[in-house]
């Protein structure tokens, strides 16, 4: 790597900052807003024929038959897809652990309600779906397993008969000496929770057109992929295919959350249009779909948990048991997502030791899937659920027993328990400015006084940390290899100073081609809106991830700095010839212009340099290439590969955030209405603030689904009962409270320009901060949540015990 | 095969006729045989409202309303809003920009035609109003604080640009 990358925004050559950490419009947006982008439902292509999939209905069951004749005698039915197709063209799914995969439709069983048994490309969706009445799927209904606790039982179905065991990852980390601490401990607080299903449900599903090349056995896919080369590895494994033999196309797209996958739906359409000669083959999931069997479900978890403290207060040890339902497989990474809270593992908190217990199984529900925020949201609120029964166990304040624990500010950086080192924070004085925001002690008498009234107000404040810019290597643990994740940017210029920024990623909402457009502009002094920015597909685009893992601002942001560098170097080579065959390093770049730094007056304009670049081959320096474009891929920094008890520099940045939650519970109906919201939040650097802002908004929005609203709610034998919106209840304008909000920034010191991982915003806190409140407002009673969602319904049956015990 | 049946529509002032079949719904007429994408579809079951578009001035889920229905009727879609040779944004569109009342923007359409409705029958409506005409519109990005954002912002232009325009006359 050359030069170092500027730390802070104030280090770019610019005399004054522009567009970095400026509240600037997005250039995504103009489009956006007229209609005009080409969401992947947009793309036809001539000849192009459309996929309809045929589902299980049956949580269990062999396939006996799958009798396609009429289907296929169907005018305008150009090919069905049947099991003998897949055994002949296709692998299982790429899987985490590996092993833990299926074929993208059923072979002999079928594993969950949803899955594909067959499918059919036709010239119409409407003629498709027609098709699939046609066809004749013979089962044998098996005993389902319903539940995790059903898997573990002796007489258990092995689903995956070749493990032997439904049990897919028993592992149990012990992180210093737990067994002494808490034996020595003044007080044990414990607790069970539940936490069901929820999901990312963007407004977009997953879609995609895929064509196969006969005569070159390849594979081109236009789709709307969170991350285009890893599920085009993915692809090249379940197809067969060499990896340069697969091309992506990521589309723009209609939010992801983590629910963009699309394996199945690929690999369908791929072999269809491969069974049909080569025609371009479309598949839009649709909602009912999504909710049954696309990357919609995440987080069915069962825990026990254990705090230790002295008597003042002070934590001392954490230990957390998990069984995790992992559904039918391990095809949508939910695996992960118990890996990841080793990366804040014990929150805000001088913890000293812990210990995680976890054991991952198969079931017959749907396979689960990443989620924002991809596993501590759950974690976080079995934390903050105990740190609040510790507190009021002893008498105590919970805000006075978090600042009690705090990680202190000159103990940055800090290694917690479970390996991951925090970057930076400063966590009391967020702390003290969300209890002068909310009014605190107000808002603890305007309590006291609803209480006194009969009223059931509760008032939380929760912290949490989220890990940001992740890295392979924190998933070692379930079988994901590797260390780093590399995210390139090309920068050019053509032969009149214009700039185009190439990515590998594509629109989804967060706002990071603005982030690479302001970068760009301030560094080399131009207008942010004059600059392209767009995405290449797999074939073309430098080494990318894409959006994930609260990463993409910070990584394409040192992308494009590296890039940018390059330039530099090079323009500075040019200028100092230009200019008199200077040493190079007596030039500078400042405000656009090369320039001497002996007498600023004299230089040169960068669009002079890339003139002279590329139309001036004579003024050159011998040996110039004559090309101002350059590519960085940036990777974070100092990771490694964890020990045997899991332990690593994993997440580079921990973002923090202080919430202060106002609630009140209806006494009659067990409905819980958010009176007030608070959010103090630190991320480093806001390289767009008011992206920021959208994402700690959109994500209070998303943990308020989770803590009140959102279930995958299936019965005992594995059948969902959510199919459509009418079952799973997404939060409308009405449900989400609109969060009064303040921030300090905190730069990281390890990250370019000093930002931090911001884009799971509020997800991490916010079901924590809701479910803690209303725990407030019920403890007079005696009783506590202790599962998510608090519907109404649950917490209804919490009040009926109360008033039967009181 | 089904029949097929006469459909006449205008939509954003323009008039087509097309032979459709019955169980085609609107949100797919718009957008596969007009080729007016900008027209979303979420949920095709009538709860996200991501497909809504205005017929004869009222706003409706399209994927709920079969095209054949639509025969005769004045449709407006997200196209039909901004300034078709200059490219201009309307004031509601522009306002979603500056406001960031959009982060992927799938929503969008049906946000920003379900404003045009509110503004054209209540130019100043209270937030409790703009929540009441919003709320069978979902987004899953914003959190819907920069939406509401947007749509003060949208109604303070476009009454600023009628009192002009009054003064003027």
């Amino acid at each position: 790597m050359g030069a170092e990358l500027p730390r802070l925004p104030g280090q770019l050559p610019t005399s004054t900052v522009r567009y970095v950490g400026q509240h600037v419009n997005r250039v995504e947006d103009p489009a956006l807003v007229s209609g005009t982008v080409q969401f992947i439902d947009n793309l036809s292509l001539p000849g192009m024929l459309h996929c309809a999939i045929l589902r299980s209905p049956h949580p269990h069951a062999r396939i006996l038959k799958v009798d396609a004749r009429a289907a296929e005698a169907l005018e305008g039915v150009v090919a069905v897809l049947t099991p003998e197709d897949v055994k002949r063209w296709a692998n299982a799914h790429m899987t985490s652990p590996p092993g833990w995969g299926t074929h993208c439709i059923a072979l002999d069983k079928a594993l969950f309600v949803g899955e594909p048994v067959a499918a059919v490309a036709a010239t119409s969706r409407h003629l498709a779906e027609d098709a699939l009445e046609l066809i004749d799927v013979e089962y044998e209904v098996l005993a389902p397993i319903g539940a995790a606790a059903a898997a573990l039982r002796p007489d258990a179905p092995v689903l995956f008969k070749e493990h032997g065991t439904n049990v897919i990852q028993q592992r149990t980390y012990t992180w210093g000496e737990v067994d002494r601490v808490f034996a020595e401990a003044d007080h044990v607080v414990s607790g069970s929770f539940r936490w069901n299903r929820c999901g990312s449900n963007p407004t977009e599903t997953f879609g995609c057109v895929c064509q196969w090349d006969l005569t070159d056995n390849s594979l081109l896919v236009h789709g709307s992929f969170q991350v285009p080369s890893f599920w085009g590895l993915a692809r090249s494994i379940s197809l067969n295919l060499p990896a340069n033999k697969v091309k992506i196309v990521g589309h723009p797209h209609g939010g992801a959350f983590g629910g963009k996958g699309g394996a199945r739906g690929t690999d369908i359409a791929a072999l269809l249009s491969r069974k049909s000669g080569g025609l371009p083959v479309k598949y839009i999931e649709d909602r009912m779909e999504f909710l049954l069997a696309g990357f919609s479900q995440s987080w069915d978890r069962h825990y026990e948990a254990s705090l230790a403290l002295k008597s003042d207060g002070t934590l001392t040890g954490f230990k957390v048991k998990l069984l995790d339902d992992q559904g039918a497989t391990t095809e949508g990474y939910g695996t992960i997502s118990v890996a990841k809270p080793l990366a804040a593992f014990t929150g805000n908190y001088r913890i000293g030791v812990a210990q995680y217990d976890m054991t991952l199984v198969v079931t017959n529900r749907a396979p689960t899937a990443p989620y924002r925020g991809y596993g501590p949201p759950p974690h976080f609120l079995v934390l903050e659920s105990l740190v609040d029964k510790a507190a009021r166990q002893l008498g105590k304040d919970p805000a006075e027993i978090r600042r009690l624990n705090y990680i202190r500010p000159e103990q940055f950086p800090y290694t917690i328990p479970s390996g991951n080192e925090y970057d930076s924070g400063n966590y009391e004085v967020v702390l003290d400015k969300v209890l002068q925001l909310a009014d605190y002690r107000a808002l603890r008498k305007e309590q006291a006084a609803a209480r006194a009234e009969g009223r059931l107000v509760g008032v939380s404040v929760v912290n949490t940390v989220e890990p940001g810019v992740f890295d392979w290597n924190a998933y070692a643990t379930v079988g994901v290899p590797g260390v780093g994740v590399p995210e390139g940017a090309r920068v050019s210029f053509d032969i009149l100073g214009n700039i185009t920024v190439v990515v590998g990623f594509n629109l989804q909402g967060q706002g990071q081609f603005t982030v690479a457009a302001q970068v760009v502009a301030d560094y080399f002094g131009v207008d942010m809106h004059a600059i392209k920015v767009t995405s290449a597909p797999t074939d073309s685009a430098p080494p990318h991830f894409g959006q994930g893992g609260s990463r993409l601002g910070v990584a394409i942001t040192g992308a494009v700095l590296g890039a940018c560098r390059k330039l530099e170097a090079d323009f500075r080579r040019v200028a100092a010839h230009v200019l008199g065959g200077l040493p190079p390093d007596q030039i500078e770049l400042m405000d656009g212009r090369l320039r001497m730094k002996a007498n600023p007056a004299v230089g040169m304009t960068v669009a002079e340099v890339v003139g002279t670049m590329l139309g001036r081959s004579d003024l050159l320096p011998p040996g110039m290439e004559p090309n101002p474009t350059a590519t960085s891929v940036w990777t974070a920094p100092n990771r490694n590969l964890p020990d045997d008890q899991g332990r690593c520099r994993s997440y580079l940045t921990a973002a923090y955030a202080m919430h202060v939650v106002m609630v009140e519970v209806d006494r009659d109906t067990g409905a819980t209405r958010i009176l007030k919201y608070f959010i103090v939040d630190d991320c480093g650097t806001r390289l767009n603030p008011a992206s920021v802002e959208g994402q700690l908004q959109g994500a209070v929005a998303q943990g308020v689904g989770a803590a009140l609203l959102e279930e995958y709610i299936y019965d005992e034998e594995a059948n969902p009962r959510v199919t459509t919106f009418v079952d799973y209840l997404l939060p409308s304008i009405q449900e989400v409270p609109i969060s009064q909000r303040d921030f300090i920034v905190t730069p990281s010191p390890f990250t370019p320009l000093g930002a931090k991982g911001c884009g799971e915003g509020a997800m991490h806190a916010t079901p924590a901060a809701v479910i803690c409140a209303i725990n407030d407002a019920l403890a007079p009673l005696g009783v506590e949540v202790t599962e998510t969602p608090a519907t109404p319904l649950r917490v209804w049956n919490l009040l009926q015990q109360a008033r039967a015990a009181g | 095969m089904t029949i097929k049946q006469r459909t006449k529509v205008t939509v954003n002032g323009r008039l087509y006729e097309r032979e459709v079949e019955p169980r085609l719904t609107l949100a797919d007429f718009l957008r596969h045989e007009l080729n007016l994408g900008g027209t979303h579809v979420g949920c095709e079951h009538g709860i996200c409202g991501v497909c809504t578009v205005l017929i004869n001035g009222q706003a409706a889920r399209s994927c709920l309303a079969l095209a054949v229905q639509a025969d005769g009727a004045e449709i407006t879609t997200i196209e039909g809003l901004r300034n078709r040779e200059t490219g201009q944004l309307h004031e509601i569109q522009q306002a979603f920009v500056d406001a960031h009342g959009l982060q992927c923007g799938f929503c969008t359409p049906g946000f920003i035609m379900a404003t045009l409705e509110l503004l054209r029958d209540n130019p100043q409506p209270s937030d409790e109003q703009i929540k009441e005409a919003l709320d069978g519109n979902l987004c899953r990005c914003t959190g819907y604080e920069s939406i509401l954002a947007s749509v003060r912002l949208a109604a303070e232009r476009l009454t600023t640009r009628l009192a002009a325009v009054r003064v003027s006359a």
